[in-house]
């Protein structure tokens, strides 16, 4: 996700004035993105959103040392949302690659059981089932299945109770008094 | 994880390019102290380590974008950007791994079986990953990344 430009930096100007500007777009650009992060099934917001919350993140402690500890209190928690929506985003990741495996798995234990059959057979035997290489892997690999599916779930719950305690303790307008707007 | 090096100076700078200076600075030696054993395989830590430091240096050189010659910029950007996907895609197989062998150990042995063969598929990937990284790392080597990110530093005290 390509970020918001950030309009009006002046390189000779102070540094509490160029952050206040960049400050202002990146969390604006965080609020603006979860709030279309509110559809489980959108990946591509939540790794926006995710994308955008490290973004303010690292602005903030970059400036910490200007703005002081608040700055580094708002940065934490743009770290908890970040470090949230990446556990999500390991599960997006993973589940594909097992569903690839496990189908890689069913193309090699077909090919071998059927060149066991012979080119000249008429029906299958099911005995040569035994001969499938991956046959006592599938049942590990559901269950991980399974897991890694509950578990987006449950984090995603998480990451929505975050974001609702987010909006009522207004952190749009927190963050921007931590840098003095 | 290792934490994010002091920025010495940083509070008192006259001017928002005095700061780019400093944080880039620091930033990019941060960056190349980590690049040692990053290829070992037993210690997933070390290569953890160099891309949150990657993504730093990265962050920073957005931040402070307009501190610095356009075209010189943009091409060490691109440079830091494509060394930090290199680190990620080494990354996300050892994060893979080492959650598969964490969930492995709560299964029953029928159920291990499974795992363990796509444990030692994504070993393979983690293994090419590793092969692309050693490029990067000769490649920024041979590109003498390290001196231009200071000639950009120079360039932003001027």
């Amino acid at each position: 996700m390509k970020a918001r430009k950030v309009k009006g930096l002046d390189p000779q100007a102070t540094v509490e004035a160029n952050a206040q500007r960049i400050v202002s777009v990146r969390v604006g650009e965080l609020v603006g993105l979860g709030d279309k992060a509110l559809d489980p099934s959108d990946e591509k917001a939540l790794h926006d959103t995710r994308i955008a919350a490290k973004r303010l993140r690292y602005v903030l402690e970059m400036h910490t040392p200007v703005f002081g500890e608040p700055a580094a209190r708002a940065a934490k928690q743009a770290r908890k949302l970040q470090d949230l929506l990446g556990e999500i985003h390991d599960c997006d990741e993973l589940l594909p690659v097992i569903r690839r495996h496990v189908e890689r798995m069913r193309t090699e234990d077909a090919a071998t059981v059927r060149a066991r059959a012979g080119g000249l057979a008429n029906d299958l035997d099911p005995e040569l089932l035994r001969e499938a290489p991956h046959r006592a892997h599938y049942r590990g690999l559901e269950v991980l299945d399974v897991y890694t599916r509950t578990r987006r779930e449950v984090l995603y719950a998480r990451f929505l109770r975050e974001w609702r305690r987010l909006e009522r303790e207004d952190y749009k307008s927190s963050v921007e008094e931590v840098v003095g707007l | 994880m290792a934490k994010a090096r002091e920025i010495e100076g940083f509070a008192d700078a006259a001017s928002f390019a005095e700061a780019a200076s400093l944080a880039v600075e620091t930033r990019t030696d941060e960056l190349f102290s980590f690049a040692e054993g990053v290829l070992d395989t037993s210690d997933i830590e070390r290569v953890h380590d160099m891309r949150v430091a990657s993504r730093r240096l990265r962050a920073a050189l957005e931040i402070f974008a307009p501190c610095f010659p356009k075209s010189l910029h943009r091409k060490v950007l691109r440079e830091v950007k494509r060394l930090a996907d290199d680190l990620g895609e080494r990354r996300d197989r050892d994060v893979q791994i080492a959650e598969l062998e964490r969930l492995s150990g709560s299964l029953s042995a029928g159920d291990r079986a499974g795992i363990g063969d796509l444990i030692k598929a994504l070993r393979e990937e983690q293994e090419s990953a590793n092969l692309v990284l050693a490029d990067a790392l000769e490649r920024i080597e041979r590109d003498d990344l390290h001196n231009r990110l200071i000639a950009l530093v120079e360039e932003a005290r001027r």
